[in-house]
């Protein structure tokens, strides 16, 4: 379809730039080959978006080539309307990754852009593969990174945190290749599009659900399972934190929409119940726990398995406007919580304390700082015109349509978040001046405002015009409801 | 959305923003490239309806021109051009966003075609013209600006209600005439948010209270938008109300008479747009053809006569630094140009042959008596008699002329600078070529024109009621000299009921609020909400541990494991030979 496959050299044009940078980077270029590897990756990506059709829900920019014959499994890349938004961003927020650790990185500043450019190859290859081994590579070639951002660049309890996430997630992607390997027995294809027509025995169907469940729940996260989520974000450096909360959680999610829902419908069906619960208790528990945090990176990071739980909530309504209202959120909270990550990296840069009670009046000295803060905190408690809102109003009225003690529970939720949300603000930036902020210059600079101002732009375009992502959805999520449908 | 219309109010808005990024002759060229471009995109639209956006089901219009909305916009973009041009020497890039933005909103108005875009247009020109008021940034300015934007604040809550209202009860947004619902609560409420703009009495008195603690150049914006997008709309959906013609009469009376008692003179020039704002609400209510053009002929000719005349007292509150008429005087030796200019309004608002005002008042009042209104005719023409005496002959009198009191001989005037003077050179040729070539205006009015202004018995008359009120002036001079009082007007109730009321919101209701009040807030709510949270998080704990648990058993369980590889192969020996035991134990038991 184009002169170029867009997919792989989206995919692995970050992998090229951190073979570049491992060779060639002492610590000033490698900054540099990240900044224009990661730039040129939005930049080589944009085909995707421009001449995306919008009617089909077949995947698009398809490229295949036969790998390992003998087990049917083939290279196979290929884009629809639900993991079109997520390619992008991945990209972008992969650039603005770069953009904050500018200086916040110091020690290994070459192996910490090659780890951030193997992330992001694995990030765009997942969404963009159009099969489950290829799925699985990328999932598992996510962990590396991450685990050596979190462990090597990451704050005082990072060993903990970094081997509790690496645990916590490999026990979950080994019960899913033990699925995978069950799926491709059972059915002698691991493409997403055949397996999604394939028939399954319905007590096979239950195993593998289970199966599967157990790594992308504990990707969202869903409760119980959440609980390396907290340490991981506090402790991962911001870049980190940004991969970690945009992007990473998505994959969970995304696995639910591209395998769970599609190949094994019968279970979805019947484990349906307990999902809905598990999200409910998602949305308010966490919202609960998030309320009397006292670390300001601890406190968005908890706010996130809130947020998740609105997404598997709208997923299992398995109706339209959930489903869709869910992947909306999905990119939303990618942009918003990416957003309070960079806010928060960017002043822990200044002061080095991450405690609530060491901040206060940061407005009076830093206003445009404030301001966006507050843009970024408004529309994470789903203020009206911002983005937030229409994913929350969509996931809301699927989940009433559903049972109504689930609406009430999901807004339950949003009263909570708005709470802690506009309390962290208010304890942050209004009031006095916190003495131990006094002669820090804790205003943005040009480099953090531009850092920050696609997230803001974003924020405000997808509040005030959200067709613009949802006119990308219409087609697949009416396909993936239609019979369990087929990509 | 149609394109091929670009919305001039749009081009304002936004084009305002690019201002602070300029400097120096480039920003001030492109400051009067601003309202030149609205002006020029009016003049170049063409009748339809433009900029139609579907949203949900619902349609808003931004774009309705037809006759009446584009000699409205006209005039507004006119007056943008003027008041920029006047303001071109001010450094504050915020003013120039606020009256630009001001001036957009109301070509917003002008054009909109639904009730809700009317209404956010209408919101906005509130913000930015309190913001005209604030930057004065005088204790009494703050003050001031805080009342307007109160005032205009429940003003659009007000019609905000009224929109709603009766768009539940008819299901349509449209703006057109509201005939068909007079009396009913939602045309009632609507009807009450637009007479608050126009300043009717008793509602009004929010303008001569803001417009006198503006900034020199900003009360010039201030005076043009608010109260005439006012009659527009009246104009729009409430002509031929009755209640319009009687609350215009006796507004056109109630502004001449404060005008009266004024001392200051931007205050006494606030008065008289009430004044004439009656005449243009009088004629809405009349209704007829002639009636509605005189009311819009006259909105044309007032804004540009009216900011003429605040220039002038502009001008000479900035460079004498005086707004009180007891304090002025003698100023026509150094402040010739500006007093000429002046005069030109206080002919114009007087409605002297040759000028504007002449061939647009007269319309209304033709109007009032073609219907057999005798009353109505009578109020308009004592009116007129006033304002003649108040700003045709007092003002320019002691504020240029009149006995040289102790303050002026400390502060002489000079001309202000060039740019206030072209402003006003401009304001004047049009108030002149209006009233020499009333066909210039008549040409854009929206009903076909049958009038003709300059007939003998016209002229005659009105040289007649000028000439025996100037006789009244000189010989009634020492009454009419001004004294440093203050009026009291309707806001007197609100702004006493509101010190009140805050009283007893700081002292008993704080009380309450504080201690009871808060007390149950945080038994009912705050604590069992953080007590949950602490609980939860605490059960958080509790999950995590479970979890890093079976970790850890892991762990345990390797060590314990490790000790079996002692490295003694006596100890790998025995545990194969247990082992295969084991296996040949069950396998023959599996038997």
């Amino acid at each position: 379809m184009n002169d170029y496959p867009v997919l792989t050299v989206t995919t692995f044009l970050p992998l090229v730039g951190a073979a570049l940078v491992f060779f060639r980077g002492g610590e000033r270029l490698a900054r540099w080959i990240s900044l224009v590897t990661t730039l040129a990756t939005l930049i080589v990506s944009a085909p995707l978006y421009f001449r995306f059709a919008k009617d089909s829900s077949a995947l698009q920019f398809v490229e295949s080539a036969d790998w390992i014959p003998t087990w049917g499994v083939s290279y196979g890349m290929g884009v629809d309307g639900i993991s079109l938004p997520f390619i992008f961003l991945a990209s972008l927020l992969s650039v603005l990754c770069v953009g904050v650790s500018w200086t916040a990185v110091r020690t290994r500043v070459r192996e910490f852009h090659v780890a951030l450019l193997v992330a992001e190859t694995a990030m765009i290859g997942l969404f963009a593969a159009a099969n489950l081994f290829l799925f699985f590579v990328f999932w598992e070639l996510m962990v590396i990174p991450v685990f050596l951002l979190i462990g090597v660049w990451g704050g005082p309890r990072r060993v903990y945190a970094s081997v509790k996430f690496l645990i916590f997630t490999l026990a979950g992607s080994v019960l899913m290749l033990v699925g995978i390997i069950a799926l491709h027995k059972l059915c002698g294809t691991l493409d997403f599009k055949a397996l999604a027509g394939a028939s399954i025995a319905r007590v096979h169907q239950y195993w593998l659900f289970g199966a599967f469940l157990a790594a992308f729940a504990v990707k969202v996260p869903m409760f119980p399972v959440h609980t390396w989520l907290p340490d991981a974000h506090t402790e991962a450096p911001t870049a980190g934190s940004v991969i970690l909360a945009a992007i990473l959680l998505k994959m969970g999610a995304y696995g639910f929409l591209r395998v769970s829902l599609p190949v094994l419908p019968d279970a979805v069906h019947h484990f349906l119940l307990p999902m809905l619960v598990m999200s409910a208790i998602a949305i308010v528990y966490g919202a609960y726990v998030t309320l009397v945090q006292t670390d300001v990176k601890r406190l968005i990071a908890y706010s996130s398995v809130s947020h998740m739980g609105f997404v598997t909530l709208g997923i299992f309504t398995l109706e339209r406007k959930g489903v869709e209202g869910a992947i909306l959120q999905m990119f939303n909270h990618g942009i918003l919580s990416a957003a309070l990550f960079l806010c928060v990296g960017m002043i822990y840069q200044r002061t080095h304390t991450r405690e609530i009670a060491d901040y206060g009046g940061v407005a009076r000295t830093a206003p445009v700082y404030s301001t966006l803060l507050a843009l970024f905190c408004l529309a994470a408690a789903g203020f009206p015109g911002l983005n937030s809102f229409v994913g929350e109003f969509l996931v809301i009225g699927g989940a009433f349509e559903t049972g109504s003690w689930l609406g009430a529970m999901a807004i339950w939720g949003v009263a909570l978040g708005t709470t802690y949300l506009l309390w962290l603000y208010y304890r942050v930036v209004m009031g006095k001046q916190n003495p131990k902020l006094a002669g820090l210059a804790l205003e943005l600079d040009a480099r953090e405002l531009a850092t920050l101002a696609p997230l803001a732009l974003l924020a405000v375009v997808v509040g005030l015009y959200p067709e613009c992502v949802l006119s990308y959805l219409r087609a697949p999520v009416a396909a993936l409801l239609a019979t369990g449908g087929a990509p | 959305m149609t394109l091929g219309w670009i919305h001039p109010g749009l081009v304002l808005i936004l084009g305002a923003w690019v201002l602070p990024l300029l400097r120096g002759r480039i920003k001030r060229a492109a400051m009067i490239l601003l309202p030149a471009a609205a002006l020029a995109l009016c003049v170049a639209s063409t009748p339809g309806t433009h900029g139609v956006v579907r949203v949900l089901g619902q349609e808003f219009v931004f774009g309705r021109v037809d006759a009446t909305s584009l000699v409205f916009s006209y005039v507004f973009s006119l007056m943008a051009c003027v008041g920029i041009v006047f303001a071109l020497h001010v450094e504050d890039d915020s003013q120039h966003i606020a009256a630009l933005t001001y001036a957009g909103s109301a070509l917003g108005v002008t054009f909109a075609g639904d009730l809700l875009t009317l209404y956010v247009f209408w919101e906005l020109m509130a913000i930015a013209s309190t913001l005209l008021v604030w930057q004065r940034r005088e204790p009494a300015a703050v003050k001031a600006g805080f009342r307007y934007l109160l005032v205009h604040v429940v003003g659009g809550l007000v019609l905000l209600a009224g929109i709603a209202i009766h768009w539940s009860q008819t299901g349509s947004l449209a703006f057109g005439d509201m005939h068909a619902f007079s009396g009913g609560v939602g045309w009632s409420l609507i009807l009450v948010a637009f007479l608050l703009n126009a300043a009717v009495p008793p509602l009004g008195a929010w303008l001569p209270d803001a417009y006198a603690e503006a900034t020199v150049t900003g009360a010039v914006f201030m005076t043009a938008f608010t109260t005439k997008s006012a009659v527009y709309v009246l104009i729009r959906g409430f002509a031929g109300t009755e209640l319009l013609v009687w609350l215009g009469a006796a507004m056109a009376l109630y502004g001449v008479v404060y005008a009266v008692l004024e001392n200051d003179a931007r205050r006494l020039l606030a008065y008289h747009i009430i004044s004439q704002v009656g005449y243009m609400v009088c004629g809405v209510g009349i209704g007829t053809e002639l009636a509605i053009n005189g009311a819009t002929a006259h909105a044309f000719a007032h804004i540009l006569y009216k900011a003429l005349l605040f220039m002038g007292a502009g001008a000479v509150l900035q460079t004498t630094g005086l707004r009180k008429l007891s304090e002025m005087g003698g100023l026509y030796k150094t402040m010739p140009k500006t007093l000429g200019l002046y005069m030109v309004g206080a002919f114009a608002i007087s409605a002297v042959p040759l000028f504007s005002g002449f061939v647009s008042k007269s319309m209304v009042v033709s109007a009032a008596g073609e219907t057999h209104r005798a009353a109505v005719f009578l109020m308009l023409t004592m009116a007129s008699a006033g304002t003649f005496l108040h700003t045709g002959l007092k003002l320019p009198y002691y504020m240029f002329f009149g006995r040289k009191s102790d303050h002026a001989l400390g502060r002489r005037g000079i001309e202000p600078p060039g740019n206030m003077l072209v402003a006003m050179a401009l304001a004047a040729v049009a108030c002149i070529a209006i009233g020499v070539f009333p066909g210039l205006l008549y040409r854009h009015l929206p009903n076909p024109v049958d009038y003709a202004p300059y007939t003998l018995h016209h002229v005659t008359s009105t040289l007649g009621l000028l000439g025996f009120t100037a006789l009244g002036f000189f010989l009634l001079l020492r009454n009419l000299d001004p004294e440093p009082t203050i009026s009291l007007d309707t806001d007197w109730f609100y702004r006493r009921g509101a010190a009140g009321f805050e009283k007893w919101i700081q002292k008993p209701l704080a009380r309450l609020e504080s201690g009871t009040v808060g007390g149950i807030c945080d038994f009912v709510i705050r604590r069992p909400v953080l007590g949950a949270a602490s609980l939860m998080r605490r059960f958080d704990g509790v999950v995590d541990s479970a979890l890093v648990g079976i970790g850890r058993s892991t762990q345990s369980l390797s060590r314990v494991l490790k000790t079996a590889a002692s490295g003694h192969a006596q100890h790998y020996g025995l545990f194969m030979a247990a082992g295969l035991l084991a296996l040949v134990a069950l396998a023959m038991l599996a038997r």
